[in-house]
C-alpha cells in the first residue's frame, strides 16, 4: 500500500501539485490524530502528501491500465481486487447544481432578479412534480387483471362487487386525473413564464441561463409525460396539443431564442453530462415544431437558425447511435488534475451516453426472427425526413427507453433484447460497462483527495477571470462605456475574493492599481463559488454580450452588436462555458452517480405493458443475458467482469427506490438478482471445477503420447486465471455484501463429494474391471484437488474421500470400495471369469453371465465429473477402454492403491475364509466320485496301447450318474483356483511396492547388500537418518545463537522412532505364502479322507481313496471333453489346474500324482508306442503313423495340462517348501525307508521371487 | 437596456465586503466538511478491510471446525467399541 517515495516525487513533479500549505498538512492530522494505531498496522497510511501523490500515481497509471483492459485489477488493504463497480453512492445531494437554498442568496447581490428567481423555483418545483408523476405512469401497472371474475353463484351481489371494485380503481383513476389536470396547468403555467419574460418592454431582469434550463427541462418532463399517457397516439397529436397552449400566447421570440441556445449548446458540445444533452436533443424538436406554427413564424425562425444546422445536428446523432465500439477514448491521459477529473467526466458521460444510443437503437430495431443476426440497413438509406422522424421517436423515449415504434407491428421484448444482441455486441457492451464502471469507482474513490484540488482550481479560474482579466477590459475596452464597465464591476463584486486585503475591498480602487501589486494578491483558496454566484455570473455575462436583448440575430455570442472587440468576447465566452461545467464538477459524488447509471438497462415497463404478461422471464433480462454470455463464452478476459451485471441491478434497484419510488419495482429486482446470483456462482463453480479438472486431466496424460498424437492440441487446456474472483471476500449486491470466496469454497466442496459418490456409484454399477478407472478418474479428481487447494481452502481430500467411502470410523476396516470388490469377487469374479496362466490374466468366460446388463445402467453424469472437457475424457475413456475386458496386474495395482493397508487384509481375509468354505463344501462332493471309483486301480497297460488305455480308463471313471457333482467339483476347483492366483497376482503387487519403498528407505537406514544376496546392515547400533539429524541436533544445542534446542532434541528423538519404524517394516511377508499356508490348514481337517494312510507303511500304489486319483478322473474327462467339438464344454480356464495342484502338494501327494495320473500315464503310453512305430516305420517316415490318428487333439491338450501342472508344482516347490512333510521311500536296494523327509529340489520356476530365510 | 437606472447594486462596497466574509467563512466550512468526508471515507476502508480479515478468520474457522467434527466422529467410533482395543 504504501507508495515509495521515489514514485511519490515523480507524480509530484508530474503533475505539479502544490499542496503544501500548512492547512493541509493539518487537515489530514485531524483524521490521523484519533486513529494513530492504524498507521502502525499498515492499514493503510495516512501521509497526506504520499496519499494523494501515491493514491493520485494509481489513479493515473490505473487509468493507463484502463486503456488496455476493463478492469485495472489493484488490491486495496484487504486484497480485494476491484472488478465490481461503486455499490452504493455516499451521497447523491447536488448542492451545487441545484441551489439547496432555492437561490435565496441571490438576492444578496442586489441584482434585480427576484422574478426571474420566483420563475426558477416555481418551475424547478413543477419538474420535480413532473418527475414525480411520470414515474408514477411509468410504473403503472394495470390492476383490472387482479380483479377477480365475477362467478356465477354471486351474481346477487353484483352491485356490491361492482361498487367495490369501482372503489379500487377509483384510486388510480383519480391519480391519473391528477396527472392530466397538474399537465394543463403546468403548461399554461409555462407558457405564462415564457410570456411574461420575452417582454421586453417589462422591467424584468432575465431570463437567466438557469431559466432557460428550467424551461427546457420542464418542457421535456411535460412531453415525456404526455408520451406515457398517450402510449399509442401518434406523435403530431401531442404536437398539437401543446401548440393550442403555446399559440394562444405570443412566445415566439423566446422559443427562437430556445431554439439558438439548445442548437448553439448541441453544437459546441457544451453539456458536460448526457442527460442534459438528451434532453436539449428531446426538447428541440419540439421547439421547432412549436415555434414553426405558421408560415411567417417558420421564416423568421430560419432567418436565426439555418435549416442545415438542426439537419447537421440531428444526423450527427442518428449516425453516431449506429457506430460501434469507440476506440478514441484511449488516448493518454495528461494534464492536471482539474483537466483528468474533467476529462474523466466527459469520458463517463460520452460512454454512458453512447450506450443509452446504443440501447436506443437497438428498440427502435428489433430482431424480427430469432436466429437471424442480419442488421437492419445502415442508415444510409434514411433520407432527411425519416432521419428526422427516427430522430424524434428515439430521443422522444430515451428517458423511459420504452420507444414507441410506429413501423406497424408490435414488438416484444425478446425481439428488442433477447435476440437483438449478438456475441460481439454483448462483449463489447459488458466492457465499456465494465470500463465505465471502474473509472467510476476510481473517481470515487479518490473523491476526497481531490476535492480541495479541484476547489481550488475552480476558485483560481473565477478569480483570475474576475480579478485579472475582467480589470484588464474595464481598462482598455470598457473604460467608456458606463453601463458595459458597470456591469462588469458587478462581477467582480460579487465574486472576488481579495483575501484579507480589506484596502483592494473597493473593486474601483483596485482597478486602477498597478499590474505588479494586483498579481501579487490573490492566492488560490479551497473553496468553491457557490450556485447562486455562477447563477449571476452567467446572467451577467448574458447580458453584457446581448446587450440585455436575447431576440438579437445571431447566436449568444454570434451578435457583433454590443460593440464588444472579438477577443473580450472570446474570453467571456470561454468563461461562460467554464462555469457551467464548474457546477457538475462541485457535485463530484452526484455527478459520478449520474454518470455511471445503467439502471435503465434492465427497466422494461413499456414491454411489459404490451405484451400483457407480469413479468420476462431471467432470459430476456439484459444483465443476465450479460451474465450468460460470460459464463457461456469462458473467454479469459471476461470471466472478471462476470460481477458487472450485478452493477446494472444495484444501479436499477437504486432508481427503482429512489426515483421511481416503487416498492414492487424493488422487489422484482430483488428476486432476479437471488436468482440470478445463485445461477452465477454455481455455473461459475462448474467452469472453476471444469477448467482445473481439465488441466487436471491434460497433466496426467502420457505427454509423449499427446506430443505423438496428430492433434495432441486439443488435450492442451487454454488457460484461465480465477484470482480475482477467489479473492472477493465482499460483494455488493443490493446493498448486502456476500463472500462469494465462501460460498464458492462451500459449493467446491459439495462438488468434490458429488463427485467422488458419483464415481463409487459408477464403479459399484459396473464390474471389478472397472477398477483401473476408478483410480483413474480419483487420481485425477485429486489433482484438480491439490491444485483448487492453492487458491480455496478446501476440506482435506482424504477426509472426503473417507467419507464418502463410509470409512470414518475408526474400527471400521471396510469401505464402500472394498465391500464393493468383495462383492465382486463373490458374485462376478470367481464365478465367471476364468483364467489364462499365459498371459497373468483373467478374462470373462463365454458362458459367464454377463451380469452387468442386469444393473441399473450407470447415469452419465456431467461432463466435468469426469475429466473436464469432452477430448479429455473421451481419451481417458479409450485408456480405460483397454483394460476393461480383462484383470490383471494394473487392476491389482489399482486395487492396492485404492484399498490401502488398511482395507486389504479384510479382502484377503474374507478370500482365504472363501477358499476354506469352499474346500469344505467339496469334501461331499469328492467323497462321492469316490465312491463311485473302483477299490483299487492299477497302472494302465501297455499292450493294448492308446486305445486300449483309453478304453480302461473309461472303465475306471464310471461317473456318467455323476455328471452333476463332477461339474460341481471342477466349479469349486475353478473358484479355489481363482483365489489363489489372486492371491499370487497381489503377492507380485505387493512385492513391487515393498521393494521400490524399500530402495527408497535403504540409504537412510544404513542398509547394503551383504556377499550372499542377503541385506546387512551398514552399522550396528545406529542409522544413517537418525546419526545426521542427532549431528545437526548437537550443533545447534551447542550454538549459543539457538536459546531453545527442545525442538530440534525431538526432532532427533523422532527420527529414532522413524528408523525403527522404517526397519521392523523390511521384512514383510508374503501374502501368497500366507495363503498357502492357510490352505494347508484348511486342508489339514480333511486330511484323513483325502489322503489313506498306506496300511504297510509303502505307497499303496492301487489305492484309490487319495485325492490325487479323483482329481486325475477329473482332468482326464475334462480334457476329453474339452477336445470334443461336437459338445460345447464350458471352458474353465487354468485355474482347476491351480487348484488341484496347490491341494496335492498340500497334502503331499505330488509325485503320486505324477507318477499315477492317467493323463501321463497316457503320455507315456503314447510315447512308448510312437517310439515303437516309429521304429518299425523309419522307412517310411512322411506317412503319418495313422494309429495316432484321432488322438493328436487330446494328446496335445494332455501335454498342455502336464506343462501346467510342472509350472504349479514348480512354483508351490518355491514358495511353500514342505520340509516337514514325512513319507516313506524304497532305497534303491529295495529296502523300506520309514519317516524320511522330502528334500526340495531348487525350484525350476525361478523367476519367482525366493522367500527370505 | 432591462437593468437600467436603479437596478445595479445598491452599495457595492457593502456588498465586497459580505462577499468576503462569506468566502472566508466557507473556507472554514468546507474545511470542516471535507474532513468529515474524510473521516467517513476511512471508516468505510476501514471496514472494508476489517470485514475481509473477518472473513477470512472465518474461513480458517470453518475448515477446523469441519475437521474438528470428522475427528470427534472418528474418535466417538472408536470410544464406543473400547472392546478393539484392548
Amino acid at each position: 500500500m504504501a507508495i515509495p517515495v521515489e514514485e511519490a516525487i515523480a507524480a509530484l513533479s508530474t503533475f505539479s501539485l502544490e499542496f503544501k500549505s500548512l492547512k493541509e498538512h493539518r487537515a489530514a492530522h485531524f483524521v490521523l490524530l484519533d486513529f494513530p494505531n492504524f498507521n502502525h498496522l499498515d492499514l493503510f497510511s495516512f501521509d497526506p502528501n504520499e496519499m494523494l501523490n501515491g493514491s493520485f500515481q494509481r489513479t493515473v497509471s490505473k487509468c493507463r491500465r484502463m486503456c488496455r483492459g476493463p478492469h485495472g485489477l489493484t488490491y486495496r488493504g484487504d486484497e480485494q481486487p476491484d472488478v465490481q463497480g461503486l455499490a452504493v453512492l455516499l451521497s447523491s445531494e447536488r448542492y451545487a447544481t441545484n441551489s439547496p437554498i432555492e437561490y435565496s442568496d441571490v438576492a444578496a447581490y442586489r441584482l434585480s432578479l427576484g422574478e426571474d428567481t420566483k420563475a426558477i423555483n416555481q418551475l424547478n418545483t413543477l419538474i420535480q412534480e413532473g418527475k414525480e408523476m411520470a414515474s408514477l405512469l411509468y410504473t403503472y401497472r394495470s390492476c383490472v387483471k387482479a380483479l377477480p371474475q365475477l362467478p356465477d353463484s354471486m351474481k346477487h351481489s353484483q352491485a356490491d362487487l361492482y361498487l367495490e371494485t369501482y372503489q379500487v380503481l377509483d384510486l388510480e383513476m383519480s391519480r391519473l386525473r391528477e396527472i392530466q389536470r397538474w399537465q394543463a396547468s403546468a403548461a399554461s403555467k409555462l407558457a405564462a413564464d415564457m410570456q411574461r419574460f420575452s417582454r421586453p418592454e417589462r422591467l424584468v431582469n432575465g431570463p437567466t441561463i438557469t431559466h432557460f434550463w428550467s424551461m427546457l427541462k420542464l418542457l421535456d418532463v411535460l412531453v415525456q409525460l404526455d408520451h406515457l399517457k398517450n402510449a399509442k397516439a401518434s406523435i403530431p397529436n401531442d404536437f398539437s396539443w401543446y401548440k393550442r397552449t403555446f399559440t394562444q400566447n405570443s412566445v415566439e421570440d423566446i422559443l427562437q431564442v430556445l431554439i439558438v441556445f439548445c442548437v448553439e449548446s448541441l453544437e459546441l458540445d457544451f453539456a458536460l453530462l448526457f442527460p442534459e444533452r438528451h434532453t436539449l436533443l428531446r426538447v428541440l424538436p419540439v421547439l421547432v415544431v412549436l415555434a414553426t406554427s405558421s408560415e411567417k413564424e417558420s421564416e423568421s425562425l430560419y432567418k436565426r437558425v439555418k435549416m442545415n444546422r438542426l439537419l447537421n445536428i440531428f444526423k450527427m446523432i442518428i449516425l453516431k447511435s449506429s457506430d460501434g465500439a469507440d476506440n478514441d477514448w484511449s488516448r493518454d491521459i495528461k494534464g492536471n488534475m482539474y483537466d483528468i477529473v474533467v476529462e474523466g467526466f466527459q469520458l463517463l458521460s460520452r460512454w454512458t451516453g453512447r450506450i443509452w444510443e446504443q440501447c436506443a437503437w437497438k428498440f427502435s430495431r428489433p430482431c424480427k426472427e430469432p436466429p437471424s443476426d442480419s442488421q437492419h440497413g445502415s442508415t444510409t438509406f434514411f433520407d432527411y425526413e425519416k432521419v428526422f422522424l427516427m430522430f424524434t421517436t428515439q430521443f422522444y423515449w430515451l428517458w423511459t427507453l420504452d420507444i414507441l415504434i410506429d413501423y406497424g407491428h408490435l414488438t416484444t421484448y425478446m425481439q428488442v433484447v433477447r435476440w437483438n444482441y449478438t456475441g460481439e455486441e454483448r462483449r463489447a457492451l459488458l466492457e465499456l460497462i465494465g470500463y465505465i464502471k471502474s473509472i467510476g469507482l476510481m473517481m470515487q474513490r479518490c473523491d476526497t483527495l481531490v476535492s480541495e484540488a479541484l476547489w481550488e482550481t475552480i476558485h483560481m479560474e473565477v478569480q483570475d477571470f474576475v480579478q485579472d482579466k475582467l480589470d484588464t477590459m474595464l481598462r482598455t475596452t470598457f473604460r467608456k462605456k458606463k453601463d458595459l464597465s458597470r456591469i462588469l464591476s458587478d462581477m467582480r463584486t460579487l465574486s472576488a475574493d481579495w483575501m484579507a486585503n480589506t484596502s483592494k475591498g473597493d473593486p474601483e480602487h483596485n482597478s486602477l492599481e498597478t499590474e505588479e501589486m494586483r498579481q501579487s494578491t490573490f492566492y488560490p483558496r479551497p473553496v468553491a463559488p457557490t450556485a447562486a454566484q455562477i447563477h449571476c455570473l452567467q446572467f451577467l455575462i448574458c447580458e453584457l454580450v446581448s446587450g440585455g436583448n436575447m431576440r438579437k440575430p445571431g447566436g449568444l455570442f454570434g451578435n457583433s452588436g454590443s460593440g464588444i472587440p472579438v477577443e473580450d468576447l472570446k474570453q467571456l465566452e470561454t468563461f461562460f462555458y467554464k462555469l457551467s461545467f464548474f457546477l457538475h464538477i462541485l457535485d463530484y459524488t452526484a455527478t459520478i452517480g449520474t454518470l455511471t447509471d445503467l439502471g435503465f438497462l434492465w427497466f422494461r415497463e413499456f414491454y411489459l405493458e404490451s405484451s400483457r404478461v407480469i413479468q420476462f422471464p431471467i432470459e430476456c433480462s439484459l444483465p443476465w443475458m450479460l451474465v450468460e454470455h460470460v459464463t457461456e463464452t469462458q473467454d479469459a478476459g471476461l470471466l472478471e467482469s462476470v460481477l458487472i451485471p450485478f452493477d446494472l441491478y444495484n444501479d436499477s434497484a437504486q432508481h427503482a427506490l429512489t426515483c421511481l419510488k416503487q416498492r414492487f419495482l424493488y422487489d422484482e429486482i430483488e428476486a432476479e438478482v437471488d436468482l440470478s446470483f445463485d445461477l452465477l456462482v454455481e455455473k461459475l463453480n462448474e467452469i472453476i471445477f471444469t477448467y482445473y479438472k481439465s488441466c487436471a486431466a491434460s497433466t496426467l496424460l502420457d505427454s509423449s503420447f499427446t506430443y505423438l498424437c496428430d492433434d495432441g492440441e486439443k488435450y492442451f487446456v487454454k488457460p484461465l486465471r480465477f484470482d480475482a474472483i477467489f479473492k472477493l471476500r465482499r460483494v455488493m449486491v443490493l446493498g448486502r455484501t456476500i463472500d462469494l470466496r465462501s460460498l464458492i469454497t462451500q459449493r467446491m466442496n459439495k462438488l468434490f463429494r458429488e463427485n467422488i459418490d458419483f464415481l463409487l456409484e459408477r464403479f459399484e454399477s459396473g464390474d471389478l474391471c472397472g477398477v483401473v478407472e476408478l483410480q483413474q478418474l480419483l487420481d485425477i479428481l485429486e489433482l484438480t484437488h491439490q491444485s483448487i487447494s492453492k487458491f480455496l481452502e478446501l476440506d482435506s481430500y482424504s477426509l472426503m474421500l473417507s467419507e464418502m467411502q463410509e470409512n470414518l470410523s475408526l474400527v471400521s476396516y471396510s469401505s464402500r470400495i472394498s465391500s464393493q470388490i468383495w462383492n465382486e469377487m463373490q458374485t462376478d469374479f470367481l464365478p465367471n471369469f476364468i483364467l489364462c496362466n499365459t498371459t497373468q490374466r483373467f478374462v470373462r468366460s463365454l458362458k459367464g453371465t454377463h451380469h452387468s446388463s442386469q444393473r441399473s445402467s450407470a447415469s452419465t453424469g456431467k461432463a466435468y465429473f469426469y475429466c473436464g472437457s469432452h477430448d479429455l475424457t473421451m481419451a481417458y475413456q479409450g485408456i480405460s477402454g483397454l483394460y476393461r475386458d480383462f484383470f490383471g496386474i494394473p487392476h491389482m495395482f489399482a486395487v492396492v492403491k485404492l484399498l490401502g493397508s488398511r482395507s486389504l487384509p479384510g479382502i484377503i481375509r474374507a478370500l482365504l475364509d472363501h477358499i476354506s468354505s469352499k474346500i469344505t463344501a467339496m469334501v461331499p462332493k469328492i467323497t462321492a466320485l469316490q465312491e463311485a471309483l473302483p477299490k483299487s486301480i492299477g497302472l494302465l497297460s501297455f499292450d493294448g496301447g492308446i486305445a486300449g488305455c483309453q478304453k480302461i480308463v473309461h472303465e475306471i471313471l464310471t461317473w456318467e450318474a455323476k455328471s452333476e457333482v463332477k461339474t460341481e467339483v471342477l466349479h469349486d476347483l475353478k473358484e479355489i483356483g481363482s483365489a489363489l492366483y489372486w492371491m499370487s497376482l497381489l503377492d507380485i503387487v505387493l512385492r513391487q511396492i515393498d521393494t521400490t519403498q524399500f530402495m527408497q528407505s535403504a540409504p537412510w537406514l544404513g542398509l547394503i547388500p551383504g556377499n550372499d544376496g542377503q541385506v546387512k546392515h551398514a552399522y550396528s547400533d545406529n542409522t544413517p537418518f537418525t546419526t545426521l539429524l542427532s549431528a545437526a541436533t548437537n550443533a545447534v544445542a551447542s550454538s549459543p545463537a539457538c536459546p531453545n534446542p527442545s525442538s530440534f532434541l525431538v526432532m532427533a528423538k523422532q527420527a529414532e522412532a522413524a528408523s525403527l519404524l522404517y526397519k521392523s517394516n523390511l521384512n514383510s511377508g508374503s501374502v501368497l505364502e500366507y495363503a498357502l499356508a492357510f490352505t494347508s490348514a484348511a486342508l489339514d481337517r480333511h486330511y484323513s479322507k483325502w489322503s489313506a494312510t498306506p496300511k504297510t507303511g509303502f505307497i499303496d500304489i492301487t489305492t484309490s481313496k487319495d485325492f490325487y486319483r479323483v482329481f486325475s478322473g477329473l482332468q482326464y474327462s475334462y480334457l476329453e471333453e474339452s477336445i470334443n467339438p461336437s459338445r460345447k464344454q464350458e471352458m474353465l480356464g487354468d485355474s482347476v489346474a491351480w487348484a488341484g495342484c496347490t491341494i496335492m502338494y498340500l497334502l503331499g501327494q505330488q509325485q503320486h500324482f505324477e507318477l499315477f495320473d492317467f493323463s501321463y500315464q497316457f503320455l507315456n503310453v503314447a510315447e512308448v508306442e510312437n517310439a515303437t512305430v516309429s521304429l518299425y516305420q523309419y522307412s517310411d517316415r512322411n506317412k503319418s503313423p495313422n494309429f495316432l490318428q484321432g488322438y493328436e487333439g487330446i494328446l496335445e491338450a494332455m501335454r498342455k495340462a502336464r506343462r501346467l501342472n510342472n509350472h504349479v508344482f514348480s512354483m508351490l516347490r518355491a514358495r511353500c517348501p514342505l520340509e516337514d512333510k514325512i513319507a516313506c521311500a524304497i532305497k534303491p536296494s529295495g529296502a523300506p525307508l520309514h519317516r524320511m523327509k522330502f528334500t526340495n529340489t531348487v525350484s525350476a520356476f525361478e523367476t519367482l521371487p525366493q522367500r527370505a530365510t | 437596456m432591462a437593468r437600467a437606472g436603479g437596478h445595479g447594486m445598491g452599495n457595492p462596497v457593502n456588498v465586497g465586503i459580505a462577499v468576503q466574509a462569506d468566502w472566508e467563512n466557507r473556507e472554514f466550512i468546507s474545511n470542516i466538511s471535507l474532513n468529515v468526508r474524510r473521516l467517513f471515507d476511512f471508516l468505510l476502508r476501514f471496514e472494508a478491510t476489517t470485514k475481509s480479515k473477518l472473513a477470512s478468520l472465518n474461513e480458517k474457522l470453518d475448515i477446523l471446525e469441519r475437521k474438528l467434527e470428522v475427528l470427534e466422529v472418528q474418535v466417538s467410533s472408536a470410544t464406543t467399541n473400547p472392546s478393539v482395543f484392548n
